[in-house]
C-alpha cells in the first residue's frame, strides 16, 4: 500500500478518516472520467441522429481521437504511477469469497440504500468488483475495436466494419450503462468525498467494508508497532554506548 | 417523382465522353472521377468477348451507404441516392459498405455521384446523359426507363441471346438500369450484390435499443436514487442513535 509519489496518512490523526484513493488513483479516476465522457459525447452523434448536426465536418472525430488517446493512457499511466495498486484492482475485481457471493444475493437492499446488515466487504464489495470486472473486459474490447476502425478505415469489407462497429456500439452501451450505476451509487452512498480528499468517513467504511477497515487498522497497528520496537532499541542502544 | 438512369451496355461505345462531362459540369477535384470506363475481355481464347465496363454509382434503393450513413449526409430522394457533402463527417462507412465500391474520399469528405441533383432540378438533364453520342445512356421516369431498357433488351437479343435487363431487383432495384448483353456475372457485376445484414441489426435494432435502455435507466436510476438516499440516510440516523454514542457521524459533511 505504498504510494511513492504523494503521501497522506492511511488513517487521519483523529482516526475519523481512511485513505481510500491515492493521488494517483484519483487522478487516474479523473482522466477516465473527462475522456470516457468525452467519447460518448463525440460518439453519440454517430448514432443519434437528432445530433448527427453536431458530426458534420469531422470535428467531433478528431475530438474522439484526442479523447481516446487519454483513454488508452490510462492502463499504462496506471502501471508506471501505481503499479501496486493495479494489481490490486485487477486481482480484487477477479476473486470472489463466500461473503462476496451472499452480498451479492442480498444486493436488491444495498441497491436501496441499506448498507447495514450486509455480509461483511474488503476493500471493494462484491457489486464494485463485479463492476471494475466489466469495466476492463468492455473498456478492452471498446478500445480493441475502437483503434481496429481507426488503423484499418476505408479499406475494410462491409461485413468486417460492421461487426466491428457493432462491438464498439454494443461494449460502449454497457459501458454507459455502468456508468449510470456509478454514479447512482456515488450519490445514494455520498461518495464523491473520496475522489476529491481520497478519504472517507471511518464510520461509512466500517459498514461498508469491515473487513478491509479492519486490514487496514491491522496494518497500522503492525507499523506502529514495528515503529516502537526500532525506537525502543535505539534507546537501548543509545543508552548501551552512553554508559559504555 | 421517381426518376432513373438507363444504361445500355450494348450501346456504349466507351469514348469516355460522359467521364469528361460528369467530372467538367461537376468541376471534380483533378482525381477524382464519377464514372470509369475500362474495357473488358471474357471467355477462353479463341472464344473471347468484349465489353466495356462503365463503373458508377448505380443509386441502389436498398442502399448500403444510406444505410450507414451516420450523419444523414447520405439520403434517398427521387429514387436516387443523394450527398450533402457538407454534413459528412468522414467516417468512411459509405466507402466500406458500398458493394459497387463507388464512393471516395476527396478532401476529407465522401463524395460520389448524386445524380446532377442541380441540373435535374434546374430542368435539365444529368451532364452524362447529355452528352452521349450513342444513345446508351437517358434519364427520366422510371417507368417510361424500365419500359425503354425491356424494348430494347427483346430487339438486342437477335445479336446477344443472353441480353437482360439488370438492376429491377438487385438491391431493392437500381436507380440505373442496365441492358446487358450477356450475364451480369459475365461483366463483373454480382448478380445478387451483398448488403451485409447486420448493418441492418446494428442501425435498425441494436441502437434504438441501447438508446432506449441508456434512457431508461437515467430515469429509473434517478428515482431509485431519491429513495435509496433517503433509506440511507435513515440508516445512518438510526444506527447514529441505537449506539456508538460518542462516534458521531461524519457522512454529511462535505468536503
Amino acid at each position: 500500500m505504498s504510494d511513492t509519489t504523494f503521501k497522506q496518512p492511511v488513517i487521519t490523526e483523529d482516526g475519523e478518516r481512511i485513505l481510500r484513493y491515492r493521488p494517483a488513483q484519483r487522478y487516474i479516476h479523473l482522466l477516465v472520467a473527462v475522456t470516457f465522457v468525452a467519447l460518448f459525447l463525440t460518439g453519440l452523434p454517430l448514432i443519434f441522429e437528432p445530433l448527427s448536426f453536431l458530426a458534420a465536418g469531422g470535428y467531433s472525430r478528431i475530438l474522439h481521437r484526442v479523447a481516446a488517446v487519454g483513454f488508452m493512457a490510462v492502463p499504462i499511466l496506471y502501471f508506471l504511477f501505481d503499479r501496486e495498486g493495479m494489481k490490486e484492482l485487477i486481482k480484487e475485481s477477479f476473486t470472489y469469497d463466500k461473503d462476496d457471493l451472499r452480498w451479492l444475493t442480498h444486493m436488491g437492499r444495498y441497491f436501496l440504500g441499506n448498507a447495514s446488515d450486509m455480509p461483511p466487504q474488503g476493500r471493494l464489495n462484491a457489486g464494485q468488483k463485479l463492476h471494475h470486472a466489466a469495466v476492463i473486459i468492455l473498456g478492452t474490447s471498446v478500445v480493441f475495436s475502437g483503434v481496429f476502425a481507426w488503423i484499418s478505415a476505408g479499406t475494410m469489407s462491409d461485413t468486417l466494419l460492421s461487426w466491428t462497429m457493432l462491438v464498439h456500439n454494443v461494449s460502449m452501451l454497457g459501458l454507459v450503462l455502468l456508468l449510470i450505476g456509478h454514479i447512482y451509487f456515488t450519490v445514494v452512498y455520498k461518495a464523491l468525498t473520496s475522489m476529491h480528499t481520497g478519504y472517507v468517513p471511518t464510520v461509512d467504511a466500517r459498514i461498508e467494508h469491515s473487513k478491509w477497515v479492519a486490514e487496514v487498522e491491522a496494518a497500522e497497528a503492525e507499523a506502529r508497532a514495528a515503529q516502537e520496537r526500532l525506537e525502543e532499541a535505539r534507546r537501548r542502544a543509545a543508552q548501551e554506548t552512553g554508559q559504555g | 417523382m421517381s426518376s432513373s438512369f438507363l444504361l445500355d451496355l450494348t450501346a456504349c461505345i466507351g469514348c469516355d465522353g460522359c467521364t469528361v462531362a460528369c467530372k467538367t459540369g461537376n468541376e471534380l477535384p483533378q482525381d477524382v472521377s464519377y464514372i470509369r470506363i475500362s474495357e473488358r475481355v471474357s471467355g477462353t481464347f479463341p472464344n473471347l468477348v468484349g465489353s466495356i465496363d462503365n463503373h458508377r454509382c448505380l443509386h441502389c434503393a436498398d442502399a448500403a451507404c444510406v444505410n450507414v450513413c451516420p450523419t444523414g449526409a447520405l439520403f434517398q430522394e427521387d429514387g436516387l441516392t443523394r450527398l450533402n457533402a457538407s454534413a459528412c463527417s468522414g467516417c468512411q462507412y459509405c466507402v466500406q459498405a458500398c458493394p459497387f465500391d463507388v464512393p471516395v474520399m476527396a478532401n476529407g469528405v465522401a463524395t460520389k455521384c448524386d445524380g446532377c441533383r442541380d441540373v435535374v432540378r434546374a430542368g435539365g438533364t444529368p451532364w452524362c446523359v447529355t452528352t452521349c453520342p450513342s444513345n446508351a445512356l437517358m434519364f427520366g421516369e422510371r417507368a417510361d426507363i424500365a419500359a425503354e431498357a425491356h424494348a430494347r433488351a427483346t430487339t438486342m437479343r437477335a445479336k446477344y441471346p443472353n441480353g437482360q435487363v439488370y438492376g429491377e431487383s438487385q438491391a431493392g432495384g437500381l436507380g440505373v438500369l442496365l441492358v446487358l448483353p450477356d450475364d451480369p456475372e459475365q461483366l463483373g457485376l454480382p448478380r445478387d450484390p451483398d448488403i451485409p445484414r447486420v448493418t441492418e441489426a446494428w442501425q435498425d435494432f441494436a441502437q434504438p435499443i441501447g438508446l432506449g435502455a441508456i434512457g431508461v435507466s437515467v430515469l429509473g436510476a434517478g428515482v431509485a436514487a431519491v429513495i435509496a438516499r433517503r433509506n440511507h440516510m435513515n440508516e445512518m440516523r438510526a444506527l447514529e442513535e441505537a449506539g456508538a454514542g460518542a462516534e458521531g457521524n461524519d457522512d454529511e459533511v462535505t468536503p
